[in-house]
């Protein structure tokens, strides 16, 4: 069970001058076992801290978090994370940062082997299981946090724009490969964009935020759009060119715009 | 190549100034054929009671021993201290009141506690070197990337993985810097030491070639003590180029 509540959750950090900072005030959500949940919104609404606290990273000043029916203590490998920052060990070749994780476990070596080589091939990283992430691009580089999270068959992925160093063509080859994966092997994601067309096309449900203080504004349910159109069938160009999406896309923008405009960043 | 044409140029208007133009008393400023008889003398029958090797290899043993008792005492409490607040709480109280007595400052104690012989020497020297591989293990662990230690926990790493895997490694360019500056301050006290009481060693034959008011050999002692500083240097960084190779070229 992975199924991931977030109870009433608030989060202040206190600043450094002194003062406390409220980054998410009072948030309900609900992510059910092996549901795709988006997060979009501005940057600094509280995206990264919001996965953090489900991560085990952070915890809230207020409520609580549950991931399968208990509270969250800290960080577990049941529960993957692809960080903003990459955050791959420079002094780790490739092979050894996507592995990390099945060395912690102790996952016998040829096993652990096989399934790093199936990674590498899906990410397009053959040939660079030996170099080092300073001498890869940086998508590269970010394809290899993701080879990393997905290697460890965790029950809960949590992306923090994982795609955001990705030029165009290889951000929609992933965000393909994304999709088949998460439909072959379904588990419970939170995705964090940026890219309003990235949260549609990929997630059942796309959760907008909003920003001081950091607040969900509205959480909508794609799959009615998604079964009636059949987009599943679909190329992604093909999904994004449907009047639904549009119109989905603008209604998701108007609505980040409106908050924007409401309170002005200050 | 300029390098070559500089240091040539240099020596040649040493051999002028000394032995060419007669400007400086050779007493203050040997000719070069007097440094040259002076290190065939202690190549060959020896000087203040050992050859040049000799010499060299007891200076070479004493900075060796006393580095390394540094380096394997002075990383792992660095690290230990940047690692743990409680343990820095504990510790840095102690390094505070020492840290101000400057290393050569401790050889006449050392004299008094373990006498003219290696242990004096190898225990100053190890004071020496032990401050600067605290100080930047220290500072090394403390600049870990913490997103590093977070992304290395989330993968199911325990404590004493993460410090294998991502603090130790993350704290060695740091600790690299700390060796370096070890090593330096080792050859410092080491002719320090011995200039003021030894049986053996380079700064002994410094010691000697000043009261015989010999030039030729002081200069022979002082270019051996360079060439084993600069070699003991060269091999460091060798170590270090091989440990972190994981970074990019500057
Ligand atoms: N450790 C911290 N201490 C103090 N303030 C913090 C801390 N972490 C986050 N914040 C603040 O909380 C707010 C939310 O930060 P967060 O990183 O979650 O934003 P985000 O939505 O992920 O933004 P972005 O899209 O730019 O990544 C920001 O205003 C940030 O300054
Ligand atoms: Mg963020």
């Amino acid at each position: 069970m992975s199924e991931i509540v977030f109870k009433a959750v608030t989060k202040t950090f206190r600043l450094p001058k002194g003062g406390d900072f409220l980054a998410i005030d009072t948030t309900d959500l609900r992510i059910e076992e092996k549901e795709f949940v988006a997060i979009v919104g501005p940057s600094g609404c509280g995206k990264t801290t919001l996965m953090r606290m489900a991560a085990g990273l952070e915890f809230p000043s207020t409520g609580t978090v549950e991931v399968g029916g208990k509270t969250v203590r800290g960080p577990g490998p049941e529960r993957a994370v692809v960080f903003q920052q990459f955050a791959l060990m420079p002094w780790k070749t490739v092979r050894e940062n996507i592995g990390f994780g099945l060395m912690c476990k102790g996952t016998p070596k040829a096993e652990a082997d096989a399934a790093i080589a199936r990674y590498v091939e899906l990410m397009g990283l053959a040939g660079h299981e030996d170099s080092f992430p300073h001498q890869l691009s940086g998508g590269m580089q970010q394809r290899v946090a993701i080879a990393r999270a997905y290697v460890m068959q965790p029950a809960a992925l949590l992306m923090d724009e994982p795609f955001g160093a990705l030029d165009a063509q290889t951000r929609i080859v992933m965000q393909e490969e994304l999709v088949r994966l998460a439909r072959r092997n379904p588990r419970t994601v939170i995705f964090i964009t940026h890219a309003v067309d990235e949260a549609i096309y990929l997630a059942d449900r796309v959760v907008v935020m909003g920003r001081k203080p950091g607040r969900i504004i509205e959480t909508i349910d794609i799959r009615p759009l998604r079964e009636e159109g059949g987009w599943e069938a679909m190329p992604i160009e093909e999904v994004m060119d449907q009047p639904a999406f549009t119109h989905m896309r603008s209604r998701i923008w108007k609505l980040l715009k409106a908050r924007e405009q409401e309170k002005p960043a200050a | 190549m300029v390098g070559v044409a500089t240091v040539a140029s240099a020596l040649a208007l040493w051999w002028l100034a000394t032995s060419g133009l007669r400007l400086l008393n050779p007493l203050r400023l040997p000719a070069p054929h007097e440094v040259w008889t002076a290190l065939r003398q202690i190549m060959g029958s020896g000087y203040a009671g050992a050859t040049l090797w000799e010499h060299a290899l007891h200076s070479l043993g004493l900075v060796a021993r006393g580095f390394l008792v540094a380096v394997v005492t002075g990383v792992p409490l660095g690290l230990l201290m940047g690692w743990s607040r409680r343990a820095e709480a504990l510790i840095n109280p102690i390094f505070l009141l020492l840290r101000p007595i400057p290393a050569l400052a401790w050889i006449p104690l050392a004299i008094v506690w373990f006498g003219l012989g290696d242990t004096g020497k190898v225990f100053v020297i190890w004071l020496t070197a032990f401050v600067p591989s605290v100080i930047n293990s220290f500072t090394g662990v403390r600049n870990v990337d913490t997103v590093l230690i977070a992304a290395a926990r989330t993968q199911g790493a325990s404590t004493a993985q993460v410090l294998r895997h991502v603090v130790i490694p993350g704290s060695m360019p740091m600790i690299f810097t700390g060796l370096r500056l070890s090593l330096q301050a080792s050859w410092t006290t080491l002719v320090a030491a011995e200039l003021v009481g030894a049986f053996f060693g380079l700064g002994r034959v410094l010691n000697i070639a000043g009261q015989d008011i010999f030039p030729g050999m002081i200069l022979v002692g002082m270019a051996a003590v360079a060439i084993c500083g600069a070699g003991s240097t060269w091999l460091l960084g060798r170590l270090e180029r091989r440990v972190l190779n994981w970074r990019a070229a500057v």
